[in-house]
């Protein structure tokens, strides 16, 4: 893993207009604040190095440091990443209710992890409005308020970095792939700090297959409801091609084709869509809406489970292969259509600075879409 | 020192050029003077307002140079010897006025000084507004010399008086603000007394109806060039026009102004003095025809040394060419042949080359010795030292917050400058966050401008900012025409109390006028909120404050305006008192060991912050602290600390 500097950020990242603002350069120093789910550097800073470049999921992201880091092997290409088990799963009738999509695993699980004191405090993501927010939570209770999908690229990795400031040591992080890998870069001590502790005891990933702009989804909904009565959002497994906005004033439904604009450059080029480099990775179960898939990746990733499945938390079952097949299917285009836009864009293992570095085995697997 | 206005006739006073205007104004007997602020001009109408009690003036700082103008001729309408004072750049706003006015003619002796400024020391141009005397037919002097500054100041009311129109005094900024020795004159005791004769016919200029018509403007416009052509005359004879030189000169100078100055100590310099003479011009506009075929007659060839554009020089060509049968044709030299620049300041080097040129002779290099001592002396010269805010500045802590603002929001939006120190804006004390930068007002007239380009796909957050001074002087119309007009910005009126940059004159906003009166102030965020705008007012001093204001402002619709309100550092009311004592903890400052990359020293960089080399942590430097508090709300460790002063 190479880390450059700021500078080098914002012309590797920003310039090329690759930002998702996943909040993982945010808030460390005075330069890299967020504002509507936009990063933006205050100004200019020339350090040789920084954490903002090391942790961005967009710049240097070596996929075999990460692979030998979390599954001391050489990045493969597999679909869905490496995984101990996958389950179907739902919270348990232990866990407090609350307003879940689909089957309220996530939400289960971080309660449950602050519960029992597994993690000391919870970067999570809650919305004012469409506008994301990074949210530092350290009751159970607190969990629920950031409850459900939020569909706009969303800064949580800032509430990391703030957890991390106040000296929270063990620390759950529920984020997107480019989250997970943002942290998965920040674990691995990119910067060679002598008094480098790893304070991350929990990473929960959310499958995502891409986010939406605040700004551009805030000003397309004004058009057509109140955004203040949004009260949850979905976006149904295809072929619905639907996203659906449930309102204080009913539900509204707005083709995806409306939609895709707003998604970030940056989504475009992400070969990750089950949060490859967590403990756990949540979605949706296609075909149930009661229930989540559960991809158990760790070791503590499988003993929360363990642990929530015993105490009521948590409910499992076996996952229907048809199911899992369709996620790998979906995973592997997803790859696929990233790794060729990133080629295209010359993104990939440039020689001097690299948005992606991927070994030519596992690009040639992803590019030839060869079956698992 | 006695005080200007009381010094007694004979005594010598060591003076700035403007002193001596406002001491000739007082020898004229001048009762009413209107102005605004602008450097070089400044001193003369504080200097008139400091008199106006011993000497019966009533003095203003009027809203705009337009208005002063106004003011200055309601007094000579009524009889009253008046004078308005401006800068270049003022002449501008006063021109529409300056037009009517000098068609119709004047009753009171009327002197308008413009204080301009050549080379653009203090301004965002160097402006040239002799050509007004030119285009709008009024005489124009232009003294070359302290003492001339005061004695053609009080000439020219005269003058006013016996051609019964406006008279212009130009000056330039070495005049204005560089000092030599003043006799003084007798001071008058005046009986003022204003009355307003109306009830004469319409074609009474002295008793009647003071009113441009299209059926009075023949009348009337033949009047104004008779006018002219009285002046021409008496500029004729006038002593302020002179000549030192040889009978027969081999090159003639013409000049006039400063420049008199700088080509006498050229020819001193070059030892030429049996070759060239200067005829040294202080009446400049209408020329003193008679005068100047006299002296071309006398040669063959001719330097017109002026400063800017060639306006003595062409009015001289075209007088020349008229004159060619009766004196044979001359060789010119000038801004034409590129003798002498047509911008910037002139200085007796300038003069000195163009002189060589001409005369092909040499001028003596500076000794070896000289250079090598001058060398020892000065090695590095003197300490570069960047355009910046003054440590407490409030517009430091007001743009920190409109430049954050607008990166947060991330969708390139700018603001659009206007004049005043905040001006500096435009670069890195203010954090480069002016985009645009014109005249007074035009901040918030472009702003509205591009308020209205939404339907051509412009969704860039539209800022403008101005002071309070500007807000009075010329940002009210534009705010208005942003409100009707529905466009879409936020007008960030940053508040400091004064006009502070040309040295806290009193503007509307104040409960004290120039002279010392209570008067009411009139309320900035009153105006704006009755023109129908939304409005906040912050302290700049609270960043997260005004920085929130500012965002929440820009998803708003239509016009708003945020008054940043925070007295200027220098500002007198304060006295130099300190609010807080600074200090920068050094145990928990980390130094260069901190992310934030030297945060207040290199970006938001108050003079009062400085870098300690050796410990390699930031200091105050508390000599110059001004004790505002904003840095430590910079420092994300928290290591500058803030204690109320005792």
């Amino acid at each position: 893993m190479r880390a450059f500097g700021p500078m080098e950020l914002l012309e590797d990242v920003h310039q090329k207009n690759l930002c998702v603002g996943c909040g993982a350069c945010v808030d460390l120093c005075p330069y890299f604040r967020i504002h509507k789910g936009k990063t933006a550097m205050l100004f200019p800073c020339d350090l040789s190095q920084g954490r903002c470049y090391a942790y961005c999921p967009k710049a240097e992201v070596d996929l075999d440091a990460l692979a030998e880091q979390s599954w001391g092997k050489a990045y493969e290409g597999d679909a869905v990443g490496r995984y101990l088990s996958v389950f179907k799963a739902q919270a348990g009738k232990a866990a407090p209710g609350g307003q879940f999509q689909a089957g309220g695993t996530v939400s289960s699980l971080i309660a449950f992890s602050l519960d029992q004191g597994i993690i000391d405090a919870a970067a999570l993501t809650d919305r004012e409005d469409l506008v994301p927010i990074a949210r530092l939570v350290t009751q159970s209770q607190e969990v629920a308020t950031c409850a459900s999908s939020k569909y706009t690229a969303a800064p949580t990795l800032a509430a990391l970095n703030r957890a991390v400031q106040e000296g929270y040591t063990k620390i759950g992080v529920v984020g997107t792939p480019c989250q997970v890998t943002a942290v998965a870069q920040m674990r691995a001590n990119p910067l060679d700090q002598e008094d480098f502790f790893d304070p991350v005891a929990l990473v929960v990933g959310l499958f995502c297959t891409w986010a939406l702009e605040t700004r551009g989804l805030t000003a397309l909904l004004s058009k057509r409801l109140e955004v203040r009565k949004i009260r949850k959002m979905d976006i149904p497994p295809p072929p619905a091609d639907i996203l659906v906005i449930e309102t204080e004033d009913g539900s509204i439904e707005i083709s995806l084709a409306e939609i895709r604009p707003l998604i970030p450059h940056g989504c475009t080029v992400c070969p990750d869509m089950t949060a490859e480099w967590a403990d756990i990775s949540v979605g949706i179960l296609e075909g149930d809406a009661q229930w989540n898939t559960l991809i158990v990746r760790t070791e503590r990733g499988a003993d929360l489970v363990e642990k929530a499945r015993k105490s009521g938390w948590l409910v499992t079952d076996a996952m229907p292969q048809k199911n899992l097949e369709h996620l790998q299917f979906a995973a592997k285009n997803k790859k696929k259509r990233a790794l060729t836009a990133a080629l295209e864009a010359d993104l990939v293992n440039s020689i001097e600075r690299s948005c992606l570095r991927i070994n030519t085995r596992a690009m040639e697997r992803i590019m030839a879409g060869e079956k698992e | 020192m006695s005080e200007l206005w009381q010094a007694e006739k004979g005594s010598r006073l060591l003076l700035m050029g403007n002193d001596a205007i406002a001491r000739g104004a007082m020898e004229a007997g001048v009762s009413v003077a209107a102005g605004y602020p602008g450097t070089p001009s400044s001193e003369i109408i504080e200097n008139l307002a400091r008199a106006a009690q011993d000497r019966n003036i009533y003095v203003e700082w009027s809203v705009n140079e337009k208005v002063a103008l106004e003011v200055a001729a309601a007094a000579s309408f009524a009889g009253l010897r008046s004078m308005a004072v401006m800068k270049q750049v003022g002449m501008n706003v006063a021109a529409d006025f300056l037009l009517h006015l000098t068609q119709y003619g004047t009753r009171g002796g009327l002197v308008l000084v413009s204080c301009e400024d050549p080379g653009a020391l203090s301004s965002t141009n160097e402006g040239e507004s002799r050509f007004y005397t030119k285009m709008m037919e009024f005489p124009l002097l232009e003294p070359g010399d302290f003492q001339e500054a005061k004695d053609m100041a009080k000439w020219a009311f005269q003058l006013s008086e016996e051609i019964r129109n406006l008279v212009m005094l130009r000056s330039v900024t070495r005049l204005s603000h560089s000092s030599g020795n003043v006799v003084m004159g007798d001071l008058p005791q005046v009986k003022a007394r204003a009355r307003f004769r109306h009830q004469g016919g319409l074609l009474d200029t002295m008793g009647g109806p003071i009113i441009n018509l299209p059926g009075t403007v023949h009348f009337l416009r033949q009047k104004q060039q008779e006018k002219l052509r009285k002046a021409a005359q008496i500029f004729d004879t006038s002593p302020f026009n002179t000549y030192t030189g040889p009978e027969r000169p081999e090159l003639l100078v013409i000049t006039s102004s400063t420049c008199t100055l700088y080509s006498k100590e050229a020819v001193h310099l070059l030892g030429v003095q049996d070759r060239v003479g200067i005829l040294k011009l202080g009446t400049t506009w209408p020329l003193p025809k008679g005068l100047i075929e006299e002296y071309l007659a006398m040669t063959d060839k001719v330097l017109i040394v002026e400063e800017v554009l060639p306006f003595m020089e062409d009015n001289v060509l075209a007088l020349a060419t008229t004159l060619v049968p009766r004196i044979g044709a001359k060789t010119f030299f000038g801004k034409h042949d590129g003798s002498i620049p047509t911008m910037h300041e002139l200085n007796p080097d300038i003069v000195v080359a163009a002189l060589c040129r001409i005369l092909n002779v040499t001028c003596g290099t500076v000794p070896e010795a000289y250079v090598r001592r001058a060398t020892e002396i000065a090695p590095a010269g003197a300490p570069a030292r960047a355009l910046t805010f003054c440590p407490g500045c409030p517009h430091r802590a007001s743009f920190w917050s409109i430049h954050n603002a607008l990166e947060l929001d991330n969708r390139k939006g700018f603001v659009c400058g206007d004049i005043g120190c905040y001006s500096l804006a435009a670069g890195p004390s203010g954090f480069e966050t002016l985009r645009t930068l014109h005249s007074m007002g035009s901040g918030t007239g472009l702003a509205s401008g591009f308020g209205r380009q939404v339907q051509f796909g412009l969704d860039q957050p539209i800022f403008a900012v101005c002071g309070d001074s500007t807000f009075y002087h010329a940002v009210m119309p534009a705010l208005v025409n942003a409100i009707h007009n529905k466009a879409d910005i936020t007008l960030i009126v940053l508040d400091n109390s004064g006009t502070a940059m040309t040295g806290f004159q009193a503007h509307p906003g104040l409960k004290v006028n120039a002279i010392g009166e209570d008067v009411p102030a009139v309320d900035i965020p009153e105006i704006c909120a009755a023109m129908g705008a939304k409005v906040k007012i912050c302290d700049p001093f609270d960043l997260d404050e005004t920085r929130k204001t500012l965002l929440d402002m820009i998803e708003e619709e239509g016009v708003k305006v945020v008054v940043l309100r925070q007295i200027c550092a220098l500002s007198p009311e304060k006295k130099g008192a300190k609010a807080y004592k600074m200090a920068v903890n050094e145990t928990v400052c980390l130094g260069e060991n901190c992310g934030c990359n030297r945060l207040c020293t290199r970006i938001f960089k108050c003079p009062g912050l400085i870098w300690d080399e050796k410990k390699k942590v930031a200091m105050i430097d508390e000599v110059i602290c001004a004790g505002c508090g904003v840095c430590a709300s910079i420092c994300p460790s928290g290591a500058i600390e803030r204690k109320e002063a005792a």
